[in-house]
């Protein structure tokens, strides 16, 4: 096994260990915690971060970044209540569906192609998207909520198929993808390649910017996905959707190991990191820790991270040459 | 480039020292031509919205009332202060200000006023000197005791178990002033503990998550105080999805058009507020009377249109009681 | 290298002093009161906060670092000056140890970026939610009110025309230009942004130089909470949120590289007063706040997009 795989290994041990402790203590302290219905409940919790996650591993595995995904949300939920919406278009629900996914997938486009053909640098343009969309999801909404979203889509955010919930399921069926995707084909291993050496990977003859294309128009798509299986488990459409949202996901990608420089970065470890960051709200509350606990909240989430941090430096000490090669 | 810099703050002072004098335009007395800005906490939310609606009904009416309508989208105090700042220096005639933090914005309307600019409070009132009139549909203290007044009612009987509450965000002005008053009417039902004040970040599945978290880390929870806009539809989903309806109840403040569905399902037994296109209309009503002279200190009562006339008590002018809506009244209410 | 040279080097500055006598042309025509200088200069009091932070951020940008906690260290800088103040400490000695909190949240930044050798985007990702999770948890949220007038006078107050924070900037400015322009310290600033690698083969003190670089902007964090404080009179847990991202835009705007290595301070300002004159002027003329998202957002790509088709500089650095 080449060392880097072994680093990245490492990281996902510590992040599982951490998560595990996490859960175990609050399972003591507080065995409700670890009740079927929470357990499964701060999965449904995490399925949005889980799925931008997947997308945007890839991003940032390209030595890229995209901090609109946040705010594609909002549109998109905007979006998709205003097609299916009695009140408004009123379009059936598949037809929403997939425009709102065609949508997400567009604004990935138009983020890559700025980034590769444009050449404006990753943080810039979406950087601008973040702020851009969240203006047009404001003016899109004009003030009002949508409330009376039909039932073939709340479906997907609260109904169940063979005893899972959709969104479980959706989660679950594109973080596999996800993992094949990266470990068995051609493409997946490109895009490790664009990022670990993009001259390196020119000169081999691979097209750099066609692959950056691709990441970012695949991380659109998964919004859209993510859009369609979380927003539909409330039963308000508002313009703040999804505010947040790219801080949340990008610190999960970063705990998770993967390199923010690129080439390096698995999604198990994204998703451990997902599952970290997501439950610490969940065991604070469990935790009961009493009226001022919550002021802390924030402090202990960027403890958290630092504390991660600090334990992977430690435990990278010697192999520290290849690290930063 | 070696010369840029100091070329660039060259020209910035020599552009001329002198800041010009202001002269408000076109405020005088009289039934003349006035604009009146309109200030919400958070521009976007269907609360503000109705408002402005209001708003722009009375100004058609007085036909000589320009209003303009903006806010922060993010509910940020210190963009609203700017927005003051901003219209005090244009010499708009009224500023009415429903202000997101009002020691943050208390120095943009005191200026405003200096400035010569009048400026009025509605929906939540400004620090002390910072305004000359408050439009007040219900004071801090009326709606935090609403609020547990309300629930006790909800939860009937001896109003007995654990309950929480789950505020804007930890920093929210207003919440916390809410807040203060609810924690003080509580003493008055001993038997109701507050176990939990969590905020949710303005962040409708933020408030959901929690609202889930609340009911199931605490088996014997009676009640949520969902306090901020997003908060109230994202707990009452948490409840109706935990089957807990008519076990734990929900309370909050929303228009009705919001809460509807829930309180028609049972999920909420009752919602609090005000006719928001009323207090909207009343304020562009209130801002007119006073830039053209009708509003005079010491004044018991202002004609408002088709309000007809609206007490004064001081310093206030009174919209009427909170609303309590429920499933046997909400259909009377569209807004 | 030798082409690069050769082509015209300022095109980012050329296009972003057209875009904005573009704006101000405009702005004059549509809204003369907007442009009278001293509206301009009341309005200029939104900026200086801003404006500070670039400073260090620049710098901070030209290695190829970034600082996402500016606001969230401010926080905690605000809610020290408050709860010192209303614990009957003497204005200038709380004044004092905001700055103190200051300058020690951005060694702690620094430290872990130049000793422990950590991307700053991580770093400084975890203290975007530690610090502001400190100011929180130690002022409980609550509001500080009520400080001294003259204390106000610091960010309120005028002298020879100008706020005074707007002096406090241009001494900035000047002390920042000459380090960068003149002497090797700033040399390295860019060598780090090229080539860190290199730089720490040739002998240059990399972590010194970067420790110092996030302390300075720990610093400057604690002099912009002051001068909020003092705008606002009112000092919380809440000063500064999301002011990492207007920072942040108005550096790269001005053609700073996220790369690093590459950018100037007169491109800075530039995009800096860019993004303050659109905002205003949005803000102005039509009275609405999701417009100027919408604006701002595609100034932003449109000026780097302008910029990349009139110079065909390459970006592989």
């Amino acid at each position: 096994m080449n060392p880097l795989t072994l680093l990245a290994r490492r990281r996902e041990y510590a992040v599982a260990l951490a998560l595990a402790l996490t859960i175990a203590v609050a399972g003591i302290v507080n065995p409700a915690f670890l009740a079927a219905g929470n357990l499964r409940d701060i999965l449904v919790q995490v399925v949005p971060a889980a799925i931008v996650g997947c997308g945007l591993t890839f991003v940032i595995v390209t030595g890229e970044i995209d901090i609109s995904v946040g705010s594609s949300m909002g549109l998109l939920a905007a979006v998709l209540g205003q097609l299916c919406s009695p009140l408004h278009a009123g379009l059936p629900v598949w037809v929403a569906v997939v425009l709102t996914l065609l949508a997400g997938t567009l604004i990935g486009l138009v983020n890559g192609l700025l980034v590769t053909v444009a050449r404006v640098p990753s943080i810039i343009v979406t950087l601008g998207m973040l702020t851009a969309l969240r203006g047009a999801t404001e003016m899109l909404m004009a003030g009002k909520w949508i409330t009376d979203l039909p039932s073939a889509l709340r479906f997907l955010g609260t109904g169940s198929v063979l005893g899972m919930r959709v969104s479980l399921w959706m989660a679950a069926l594109v973080i596999v993808t996800s993992i094949l995707f990266a470990r068995n084909t051609a493409l997946g291993r490109r895009v490790y390649a664009v990022g670990s050496n993009p001259h390196a990977a020119h000169l081999a003859g691979l097209s750099v910017g066609r692959i950056k294309i691709f990441v970012f128009t695949l991380t659109g798509f998964l919004v859209g996905v993510a859009t369609l299986v979380s927003v539909p488990q409330l039963s308000v459409i508002e313009s703040g959707i999804g505010i947040g949202l790219e801080l949340l996901v990008v610190t999960c990608v970063v705990v998770g190991g993967t390199s923010i420089s690129g080439g390096k970065g698995t999604i198990i470890g994204t998703i451990l990191g997902v599952g970290l960051l997501g439950i610490v709200r969940t065991v604070l509350i469990f935790l009961n820790l009493g009226e001022r606990s919550v002021y802390w909240e924030r402090a202990i989430q960027g403890g958290f991270i630092l504390a991660a941090v600090l334990a992977d430096n430690f435990a990278q000490k010697n192999k520290r040459g290849e690290a930063h090669a | 480039m070696k010369f840029a810099l100091p070329l660039t703050f060259a020209a910035l002072l020599f552009a001329g020292c002198k800041p010009s004098a202001e002269t408000p335009a076109g405020s005088s007395a009289g039934g003349k031509k006035i604009t009146v800005c309109m200030l919400p906490k958070k521009k976007g939310v269907p609360y503000f919205t109705s408002c402005s609606q209001g708003a722009e009904e009375a100004a058609k009416q007085l036909g000589n009332v320009e209003l303009i309508y903006d806010g922060p989208t993010d509910g940020a105090p210190e963009k609203a202060a700017a927005m003051i700042e901003k219209w005090a220096l244009q010499g708009v005639d009224v500023i009415a200000v429903s202000p997101n933090d009002p020691d943050v914005l208390a120095p943009a309307m005191k200026k405003a006023r200096e400035k010569g600019v009048h400026v009025v409070t509605w929906d939540a009132d400004g620090a002390a000197g910072t305004r000359e009139y408050f439009v007040n549909q219900a004071t801090a203290q009326d709606i935090g005791y609403a609020l547990v007044d309300t629930m006790a009612k909800d939860i009937g009987g001896e109003a007995e178990g654990e309950v929480a509450i789950i505020t804007a965000t930890l920093t929210a002005a207003n919440q916390n002033e809410w807040m203060k008053f609810m924690k003080e009417r509580l003493a008055k039902y001993p038997k109701l503990s507050l176990v939990g004040v969590q905020p949710c970040n303005e962040d409708q599945k933020v408030a959901f998550q929690v609202a889930q978290d609340l009911i199931k880390a605490h088996p014997n929870l009676r009640g949520m105080w969902a306090i901020s806009s997003v908060a109230f539809p994202g707990a009452a989903e948490a409840v109706k999805q935990s089957g807990t309806a008519g076990k734990v109840f929900v309370t909050g403040l929303s228009t009705p058009n919001d809460m509807r569905s829930y309180v028609k399902d049972g999920t909420v037994k009752s919602v609090l507020l005000w006719n928001t296109k009323d207090l909207g209309y009343l304020t562009v009503y209130a801002s007119n009377a006073l830039a053209n002279g009708g509003l005079k200190a010491g004044a018991a009562s202002l004609s408002a249109g088709r309000l007809g006339e609206k007490k004064i008590a001081g310093d206030q002018v009174l919209l009427g009681d909170i609303l309590v809506f429920t499933k046997d009244n909400i259909d009377q209410f569209d807004f | 290298m030798k082409t690069r040279l050769a082509k015209f080097p300022f095109w980012h500055e050329a296009v972003l002093a057209l875009l904005l006598v573009a704006l101000l042309i405009t702005a004059n025509t549509m809204e003369p009161r907007f442009m009278r200088l001293g509206t301009q200069i009341e309005l200029s009091r939104h900026l200086w906060e801003i404006a500070l932070l670039a400073l260090p951020m620049m710098l901070i940008i030209i290695t190829a670092g970034i600082d996402l906690s500016v606001g969230s260290n401010m926080a905690m800088c605000a809610v020290t000056l408050g709860l010192l103040y209303e614990a009957h400490v003497p204005m200038p000695l709380a004044i004092g140890a905001a700055l103190l909190v200051g300058i020690i949240g951005g060694a702690i930044n620094g430290a872990f970026i130049a000793f422990l050798r950590v991307h700053p985007l991580i770093v400084t990702l975890a203290t975007l939610s530690a610090f502001r999770g400190v100011a929180e948890g130690v002022s409980l949220a609550r509001p500080i009110s009520g400080f001294p007038a003259s204390f106000g006078l610091l960010a309120q107050g005028t002298f020879a025309c100008l706020p005074i924070p707007a002096w406090m900037f241009i001494a900035a400015a000047i002390v920042c230009s000459v380090i960068l322009a003149k002497t090797p310290f700033g040399r390295f600033l860019y060598a780090i942004g090229y080539n860190e690698n290199a730089c720490r083969f040739t002998g240059i003190n990399v972590p010194r130089i970067k420790l110092l670089l996030y302390t300075l902007a720990g610093f400057m964090s604690a002099l912009s909470a002051i001068i909020f404080v003092a705008r606002r009179n009112t000092a919380k847990a809440d000063v500064g949120t999301g002011i990492e991202l207007d920072v942040i835009a108005a550096v790269v705007l001005g053609g700073v590289s996220i790369f690093g290595g590459r950018g100037n301070i007169v491109g800075m300002l530039l995009g800096v007063v860019l993004i303050h004159e659109t905002r205003e002027f949005v803000s102005w003329h039509w009275n609405n706040d999701e417009l100027i998202l919408v604006v701002l957002g595609v100034l932003l790509i449109a000026s780097v997009l302008l910029n990349s088709l009139f110079s065909r500089r390459s970006r592989s650095d």
